[in-house]
């Protein structure tokens, strides 16, 4: 028999008409172009017909549904009844599929008999199920039938291994590649709650159902709705779970065949590139509405199957084996066949519901069918402590707590207890950075904050440190503004305030959660995008974070929430920073510099004096600076700073003593020659304070005794100024001047020994300066020599604070070296040490 | 044709981006990276919890220009992303042999 090149021309047309007609949608695609396929078949057929033998078309498969999509392949086999024409048959068979290959289908064929057919199916599981889903095209219908009942006869059999298989499978889906409902690019196919998903029960009814020929006996020859009319009279579905598995599979098909059109049949994962071309052929307003749609779609499905299968499995293991009966584990709460179930007699309240969630989360066991049922007649909600302290701990069970949340939104539950959840509902997310929708994402987030306080090394003490609720329900809520109009942190802060309220938390953990919820993004972003090496980039975040309560919760929630976002947005390079930025930070606020209420106070007081220019001024000093004067003082010091000049000015203090400010361009040995010229004209300093701004500008203030009286007036504050211009300017030889001075006044018999003399180096006091104490006994020049020794070693001295307690002294530098590090090589803090100690105690003798 | 390929501060990224973009700079690639040059390694502890840091992180930039472009670009490029203090990073130049443009096959300055 020769090709008939019009048929496969034909079809070719007819299927690519069909394809373009793209009012023809999802369902009834699948049905018009089975029919087109079935009729080109049972043309074909007239070749089979004509010789009297026995054999019947048989469609498997999406084929066998009527559920292709443009991309789909074909699945058929021909059925015969075997003897000595077998050969002629297979020759002839072949005329059947030339059409189907020349129009461009992909097409899978067999031809067998129903004995070979058995012997297939009895193998290989794969082949089981495809015989599962089985519609006779054309032929003799007494031996389709007799395949059929053989095979509705063959696969209660094997229940037992099609229960492990396809629930084994159905779990392999959730993990790869991903629930539908829960991924931004997700598989309509074999993604978890896809069309795969749909199919199982459909052929695990069989498994499972009455002999065909027996009492009960369902009527129908095979396909998905007689096996799921099964399951419903068996009572392991309900008529609901029927109608929404019916729903989900027109919508999720309805989808993927626009995908193919949109595609041309490459693909069935929904790329983020193709959603908006596929949510216009499916008439959706938006591919946002569109992916949500399919997602709930997905999500029922996922939770539907997701239970029968527990549930099977349960029955797979039967009666009697490890895990049955019952053993009660809380109050009113039993384990029932590996299964968390209210008893009959236990109340039902917000408590008591969220209490059986927290077990089934923290064994990660499913919650019984007929407890879920009743919970879905929980309407009065009520947060009783009890209920809040049950809901912290069904979300302390961490990766648990996820399962539960779904089984809790199947039943319509969840949004009665968080009534804000409704907004992030899989909501997709456009971003190259995310992996799940917003709510699975928030889930991910609580799972992650939970394993990071129950983990190892520098995290897990951090985590460890915070109020466990706190944490938990600043992940759960942290993206809950998504989906609203604004700024998602600031109009999460609002919605997660007046969540906490209602769920009774504590106010001021209430304001620490709504805090974290508004700043979620603070961290990282300042982490990433600031300059950790500048002082003033910690000073400022410490201020904006406050307290290490604050600090602490935040680090751990910006792990949590990173982590949960997916690979792109959390690498070890990002991870350094937030680490060096939360370590900088940490140090900052323990110091109690920063976030005090006096430091506040003195901010808004300056900021009375000077307006908004105050925090700004503030922030580019360091950070002991804010409270060591008063906010007229700090007001002119900022005027003298920003006239960028060296100036000098005078104070009477009400005990007697002068105090000098200087204010100069930051150089090295500012400070050794600022406090020699001091010491030159006479003046005894008693205690001393040194600060750098950001831009590169010192202010030195130095209190004591003007011991000659020279300081008094215009003329000696004048000599001075000039004493310390030509200091400045090298024209004057500051060191000769002063060691001539200091061997003419020095007491007589007071050498110090290096047994008066400590110097202790501390690195850990501050994250950007070796900090040094020197103790001595107060002497003439003292601070102009020890600062000399800085200069000598090429040390910069960012901060210093000098005080006199009777006869001795104790000076307090913060040092950078000449790279602006901290001093770490442990011979450069011993030199520094040495030199220290030999000047103080030897350094007058040796001229 | 030649690669410029800079090292520099994380915070830095988006500047240098803008910086060479203002040059006419058609397109670049950026990877994190981690590595130690003067600016060491070292031990942190705070609050009873010790970490390590053997290695900065950094951000690799990676510019391919015509040759003519090259002064232009890596000046710029040392401008912005300089901050004074250690860890500022590197820049080097290599030449380049030959480049494509996949999508339409160009090679050469035109595939720039």
């Amino acid at each position: 028999m020769s090709r008939d090149p019009t048929r496969s021309d034909s079809l070719r047309a007819a299927r690519a008409e069909l394809v373009a007609s793209k009012e023809v949608r999802g369902a009834s695609f699948g049905r018009a172009l089975s029919n087109l396929v079935d009729h080109a078949l049972i043309d074909a057929t007239t070749a089979l017909g004509a010789r009297g033998r026995s054999w019947a078309l048989v469609a498997l498969g999406s084929y066998a549904r009527r559920e292709l999509c443009p991309g789909s392949d074909l699945d058929v086999m021909l059925l015969h009844a075997g003897g000595r024409r077998t050969s002629s048959l297979r020759d002839d068979a072949a005329q059947l599929w030339y059409p189907l290959w020349d129009a461009g289908f992909v097409l899978g064929h067999s031809t067998r008999t129903v004995k070979e057919a058995l012997s297939v199916a009895d193998d290989d599981l794969d082949a089981l199920t495809a015989l599962l889903d089985t519609r006779l095209v054309a032929g003799d219908d007494d031996l389709f039938g007799d395949l059929s009942d053989r095979i509705r006869r063959l696969a209660p059999k094997r229940r037992n291994r099609l229960i492990d298989d396809l629930a084994g499978r159905a779990a392999a889906r959730v993990e790869e590649p991903g629930p539908i409902a829960e991924m931004l690019e997700p598989d309509l196919k074999v993604g978890a709650g896809g069309l795969r998903d749909i199919q199982g029960p459909g052929w695990i009814g069989w498994g499972l159902g009455p002999d065909p020929g027996g009492p009960g006996a369902i009527p129908g020859r095979g396909g998905w709705s007689t096996g799921v009319a099964t399951l419903v009279t068996l009572g392991y579905l309900r008529d609901e779970d029927r109608t929404r598995l019916h729903e989900a599979r027109d919508v999720l098909l309805d989808a993927r065949v626009a995908l193919h059109r949109v595609t041309a049949g490459r693909s069935d994962r929904l790329a983020l590139q193709d959603q908006d071309a596929v949510a216009q052929l499916v008439g959706a307003p938006n591919a946002d509405v569109f992916i949500r749609a399919v997602g709930e779609a997905a999500r029922a499905v996922m939770w539907i199957t997701g239970d029968l299968w527990s549930r099977l499995r349960a029955l797979r293991r039967g009666p009697g084996t490890r895990g049955t009966g019952v053993r009660p584990v809380g109050d009113g709460i039993v384990v029932r066949d590996e299964r968390l179930a209210l008893e009959a007699d236990a109340s039902l309240d917000t408590a008591s519901v969220l209490e059986l969630g927290a077990e089934a989360a923290r064994r990660e066991l499913p919650i019984e069918r007929e407890t879920l049922a009743r919970i879905r007649d929980l309407h009065d909600v009520e947060w009783t402590d009890g209920a809040r302290d049950a809901f912290v701990a069904l979300l302390a069970a961490g990766r648990g707590a996820i399962a539960v949340f779904e089984a809790l939104d199947h039943e319509g539950v969840l949004v009665r207890l968080l009534p804000e959840w409704e907004h992030v509902r899989a909501r997709p997310q456009r971003n190259a950075y995310h992996r799940f929708t917003v709510d699975r994402h928030s889930l991910e987030a609580v799972a992650e904050c939970a394993a990071i306080r129950g983990g190892d090394g520098f995290d897990g003490v951090v985590a460890r440190r915070v109020r466990a609720d706190l944490l938990l329900l600043a992940a759960l809520l942290h993206d809950i503004g998504k989906g609203r109009p604004g700024d998602h942190s600031e109009v999460g802060a609002q919605v997660a305030e007046a969540l906490c309220a209602r769920i009774g938390l504590d106010h001021a953990g209430t304001r620490v959660v709504v805090w974290l919820v508004r700043n979620h993004l603070l961290l990282a972003d300042m982490a990433t995008r600031r300059d950790l090496s500048d002082e003033c980039t910690i000073t400022r975040f410490a201020r904006a974070v406050g307290d290490t309560e604050r600090l602490d919760l935040l680090y751990a929630l910006t792990i949590g929430d990173s982590r949960a976002t997916g690979s792109a947005a959390w690498s070890s390079n990002k991870a350094t920073l937030v680490r060096e930025l939360f370590s900088k930070t940490d140090a900052l606020l323990e110091a109690g510099v920063i976030g005090s209420e006096s430091t506040e106070q003195r901010r808004q007081e300056l900021a009375a004096l000077v307006g908004t220019g105050a925090d700004e001024y503030l922030d580019a000093m360091p950070p002991g600076y804010t409270t060591a004067f008063t906010a007229s003082e700090l007001a002119r010091h900022r005027d003298l700073i920003a006239a960028r000049a060296l100036a000098v000015e005078w104070d009477d203090l009400d005990d007697g003593r002068l105090r000098c400010t200087v204010v100069a361009p930051d150089r090295t040995g500012l400070l050794a020659t600022v406090a020699g010229s001091l010491s030159l004209v006479g003046f005894d300093i008693e205690a001393a304070s040194g600060y750098t701004h950001h831009d590169n500008m010192a202010l030195e203030v130095f209190a004591g005794r003007d011991r000659y009286d020279r300081l008094r007036d215009a003329a000696g504050r004048e000599r001075f100024a000039a004493t310390l211009a030509g200091a400045l300017t090298g024209e004057l030889a500051l060191q000769d001047r002063l060691r001539e001075r200091t061997r003419r006044y020095r007491p007589s018999g007071s050498r110090p020994t290096a047994r008066d003399v400590r110097v202790d180096v501390d690195n850990e006091a501050s994250a950007f300066a070796t900090v040094v104490e020197v103790h001595a006994p107060d002497d003439v020049g003292l601070l102009a020599r020890v600062a000399a020794v800085f200069v000598d070693l090429g040390l910069d001295v960012t901060q210093a604070i000098v005080s006199t307690l009777g006869d001795r002294v104790v000076d307090v530098f913060y040092l950078r070296d000449a790279t602006g590090q901290k001093l770490t090589d442990r011979l450069a803090v011993e030199s520094l040490r040495a030199t220290l100690l030999a000047r103080l105690t030897t350094a007058v003798t040796l001229d | 044709m030649k690669l410029i390929v800079g090292i520099v501060k994380p915070f830095k990224v988006d500047d240098v981006k803008d910086a060479v973009k203002d040059l006419g700079v058609q397109g670049l690639t950026v990877s994190d990276v981690q590595g130690f040059g003067r600016q060491r390694g070292h031990t942190e502890v705070y609050r009873g919890a010790e970490y390590t840091i053997d290695f900065v992180p950094k951000v690799r930039v990676e510019i391919l220009v015509d040759d003519n472009d090259v002064d232009r670009v890596v000046t710029r490029l040392i401008e912005t992303a300089r901050t004074g203090k250690i860890g500022d990073g590197k820049v080097w130049v290599v030449p380049v042999e030959q480049a494509w443009r996949i999508r339409t096959g160009e090679s050469g300055p035109d595939a720039l």
